[in-house]
């Protein structure tokens, strides 16, 4: 009964906090400056009349809600208009249908474009965020429990080197490397148009693509997760209870594993459930460096363009998948820490 | 159950913590590097033998570092869309890189007296790639619909002249227009000829929202796949009605990062790149089996220093606050300007040497258009600051900065540009420095291109903006910038204003003769270069690079340089 509260409580509160990031979605990109009918566009073959026909056609030209017909320059409008005639709630309406819109830039559906980049986005950093965890925290638990030693020290020093690395530069550093040593390509995710003659064949031309990407993600979230692990085992590990432990007699693996990992991965998993949640927002970064054609190079050009139902589009998921992957773990604490739900 | 994964957890970190140990990270990605070097050199090999042997397909790389934004001619406003249309679709004339145009779809074309009626009588026996027939029919729907698309961006302009497009039973196509203009050919080469057994069908919005992913057209290439951001993949018509290929496919691959781009074509993953940051250059022209090719751009496109001239008798009533320098509406003080304008310190900073000083608002690219004859202010600020003298400009409280010749006003410009412009800061920077060397002060400032914009034109708030153009093949919009008449519509820049320049406009415009129109062109960049209406710092190039040991055929001294032009596509063939 108690677990089914929280857990009904949770939902709530982050189906409330989806309708919130909606509205602030909505009227974020409506501030910012400049009209995406010209998107930056000085082209002389770009008229007046075709400006408002473009308007037209994206409904631009409604009103943004009732009393106000932009928000930068801020305009005032009537307040009598059909609140259902008004861009937000054309918005809201076609969003409750599954409706996103159609891209300012491509002409395509914003559906249809997230759904390509969110499966090259999850591919690329789902692949590295699981390389990351395992090693990071590999190397987390090693340290802390050869705490003070040369192990502790060099594995510390490599993390909060590697933490500490320009995601771009190590990005073009490792590109330089890795294709003029091995012959690695040096962008997109696979070879266009290359005939192969077995599916396998397929996935390996992928996999090279995916290699110097996932590497440099890896290297640099390692560092993070490396940190994290060791400082909250340390605490766990100065507990009387895992000196007791240890004048018990019990083995290196059976403290680590039955006394102190558990206590430990609270921390972790807030970690880990922020990254993976963000994972579907991508890395700008990476993606540009190495071409990846996943969603954050996509959003770095619809902010460029002006593009709002991309952008409302992207930051919906991204919103909803952070949202998510919070739930997520607010529920694992539960498991983890009975005292969370009983609080 | 609980335990079961607590253990499995525990091992796979163990195993995991063991390959660190080791240095296993380094090794684990060595491995699978190796792995994949050896998977690469298989595929150079693969590579070498498709250029040898004759049942593989010859597959032409090019690298670039943009997409189409759509394949929808109507709605597609980036170059790389109109580079993939010029190559799949086929439209009235064919502009070759000389900057003359030659027929394509027709075979040949009659004239009214009155040049007001056009009769293209269009090849026979043209055939889509889907292989339905391409008849006048097409063509007339084709420009029909993109005279009534309002909201297509750009190409309804084009069709501004026409009054009637109809196709007859002899295969002729018939174009009535308005008026008698001289440039019908540079109106017709973006309107591309759409078959109407696909796009008949659409109607209201749903044309411009039609994505065309299977783009059927008529030209020597036919879309076979496409990925949006990541490349465009096309099969040579070996058949074509003109010219097919020699190459059986070629492929357009994006690199978002320049730098990756350049290192695609070093390590041959791509046979030939359409740009390059400028800092590339010096490495790529000694790498054994490239060349770097620099030139005109296909399409024309000028920077320009703006200077807000306009007097206060030809303010914009409605939209105008014209609060520009006096100064500028002085000609000694823009000439003086001129001269203490350093062109080839400028390119050599800001373009690393790859550009070519620039005289007036019609670039070079423009062909016989460009008046090449005309002689530049020299750079000499002795010179400059004899004539702020002469005409007054003098430093009367000794604070470094001239004043109005009645002492008041300091020539304290205020210099802005567009803050997605990556050359113009360091460009302001220059111009402060040069400038301030005869006593005239600026005030820099980027702004976002919107806010540029509502300051710029027709409000004309501002004294000097770095900014630039894009043209058509036809100097006619360039020209038409100018004019007294585009000073309220927000085209003119300047304010400039000037009668005889007026009616010279009007004069080119309807002139079809085409060495007397010529002849007028160049008396109107005369009459704007005498009266100093903008400081044109440099003309950009196209600065392109191909691997010499792949394909053989570049056109790279055909007047432009533009390697992803068909005049290249179409001739290149592997080096054997």
């Amino acid at each position: 009964m108690r677990q089914s509260r929280y857990l009904l409580k949770k939902i709530g509160w982050a189906l409330l906090t989806v309708l919130i990031v909606i509205l602030l979605n909505f009227f974020l990109f409506r501030i910012l400056p400049g009209d995406p009918a010209r998107a930056g566009i000085r082209d002389p073959r770009l008229t007046q009349d075709a400006v408002a026909a473009i308007r037209e056609r994206f409904g631009l030209d409604k009103p943004v809600i009732n009393c106000f017909e932009s928000l930068n320059p801020v305009k005032f409008g009537s307040c009598g208009v059909n609140p259902l005639d008004t861009q937000l709630f054309i918005y809201v309406g076609n969003l409750l249908q599954g409706e996103l819109g159609i891209s300012y830039h491509t002409n395509r559906p914003v559906l249809d474009m997230l759904k390509e980049q969110l499966w090259n986005t999850v591919l690329l950093i789902g692949a590295a965020q699981i390389l990351a965890i395992f090693f990071g925290m590999g190397l987390g638990i090693l340290a802390a429990w050869r705490a003070r030693t040369t192990i502790d020290y060099t594995a510390l020093l490599a993390s909060l080197t590697f933490w500490s690395l320009p995601t771009f530069w190590l990005g073009i550093i490792l590109l330089f490397w890795g294709s003029n040593q091995f012959g690695l390509p040096t962008g997109g995710k696979a070879t266009p148009g290359g005939n192969f003659a077995t599916v396998w064949q397929e996935w390996a031309d992928v996999g090279r693509h995916l290699l110097l990407p996932t590497l440099t993600y890896t290297i640099v979230f390692l560092g993070e997760y490396m940190l994290i692990m060791r400082s909250t085992l340390l605490d766990v590990l100065s507990e009387d209870y895992i000196l007791t432990a240890k004048a018990k007699g019990l083995r290196t693996v059976q403290i680590l594993k039955d006394h102190a990992l558990q206590n430990a991965m609270l921390p972790m998993v807030t970690i880990i459930a922020l990254n993976l949640g963000f994972t579907v927002a991508g890395a700008i970064q990476i993606e540009t460096v190495f071409s990846w054609p996943g969603l954050g190079g996509a959003i770095f050009e619809a902010v460029g363009r002006k593009d709002y139902p991309m952008l409302q589009g992207a930051f919906l998921l991204i919103a909803v998948s952070v949202i998510f992957a919070n739930l997520i773990a607010d529920l694992l604490y539960s498991y983890l820490d009975p005292r969370v739900q009983a609080g | 159950m609980k335990k079961i994964v607590l253990k499995l957890w525990l091992f796979l970190w163990i195993a995991g913590l063991l390959v660190a140990c080791g240095g296993g990270e380094t090794d684990s990605a060595d491995t699978d590097s190796s792995e994949s070097a050896d998977t690469s050199s298989e595929t150079a090999d693969s590579s070498d033998a498709e250029a040898s042997s004759s049942d593989e397909p010859v597959v032409l790389r090019v690298g670039w570092a943009g997409s189409p934004d759509t394949l929808n001619p109507g709605t597609a406003v980036l170059t790389e869309a109109y580079t993939i249309f010029e190559v799949v679709y086929d439209s009235m004339y064919q502009l070759e890189l000389d900057g003359t145009y030659s027929l394509e779809l027709a075979d040949s074309l009659d004239v009214s007296e009155d040049g007001l009626v056009y009769t293209y009588h269009i090849r026979d026996g043209i055939t889509f790639h889907d292989g339905e027939p391409l008849t006048a029919e097409d063509v007339a729907f084709s420009y029909n619909l993109y005279a009534s698309q309002e909201d297509f961006p750009f190409l309804p302009v084009y069709t501004e002249f026409f009054d009637t497009v109809e196709a007859d039973d002899g295969n002729n196509l018939i174009i009535t227009l308005t008026d008698a203009i001289p440039n019908i050919q540079s109106q017709l080469i973006y309107l591309y000829v759409l078959p109407e057994h696909i796009w008949g069908g659409l109607e209201g919005a749903a044309v411009a929202e039609f994505e065309n992913e299977a783009m059927i057209g008529s030209g020597p290439f036919k879309m076979v796949e496409y990925a949006q951001n990541e490349f465009v993949r096309l099969e040579g018509v070996k058949d074509h009605y003109l010219q097919g290929p020699t190459i059986d496919e070629v492929v357009f691959q994006t690199f978002e990062n320049q730098d990756a781009l350049v290192q695609a074509l070093r390590t041959g993953q791509v046979d030939m790149i359409t740009e390059m940051p400028n800092t590339a250059v010096v490495s790529l022209r000694n790498e054994e089996n490239i060349e770097l090719v620099s030139g005109p751009p296909l399409a024309p496109s000028v920077t320009d220093i703006i200077f807000n001239q306009t007097a206060p008798e030809n303010c914009p009533p409605d939209d105008g606050l014209c609060t520009g320098h006096p100064a500028l509406q002085d000609r000694n003080v823009r000439l003086a300007l001129a001269h203490a304008t350093d062109k080839q310190q400028i390119i050599d900073v800001v373009l690393l040497g790859l550009g070519a000083p620039g005289l007036t608002l019609i670039p070079d690219s423009l062909g016989v258009f460009y008046n090449d004859s005309l002689e530049d202010y020299a750079y000499d600020s002795t010179l400059a600051n004899q004539i702020l003298d002469d005409a007054g400009y003098l430093d009367s409280d000794g604070d470094g900065i001239r004043e109005m010749p009645d002492g008041s006003n300091p020539l304290n410009l205020r210099m802005n540009w567009p803050s997605d412009s990556t050359n113009a800061p360091r460009m302001a920077e220059l111009l402060a420095g040069m400038w301030g060397e005869i006593g005239v002060g600026t005030q820099l400032q980027a702004l976002d291109p919107d806010a540029l914009t509502a300051t710029c034109c027709p409000t004309f708030d501002f004294d000097v903006i770095l900014w630039g153009w894009g043209s058509d093949p036809d100097p006619n919009f360039l020209l038409s910038v100018m004019l007294t008449d585009e000073i309220p519509t927000g085209n003119s820049e300047t304010g400039y204003s000037n009668p005889t320049y007026d009616a010279l406009y009007l004069q080119q415009a309807v002139e079809l003769d085409q060495q007397a129109r010529i002849d007028t062109i160049w008396e109107m960049q005369r009459i704007v270069h005498e009266d100093v209406v903008y400081i044109i710092p440099f003309y950009e190039q196209s600065v392109q690079a191909f691997r010499t040991d792949r394909f053989t055929g570049w056109q790279t001294d055909a007047g432009k340089i533009a390697l992803e032009d068909p005049s290249s596509l179409l001739v290149v063939e592997p080096v054997r």
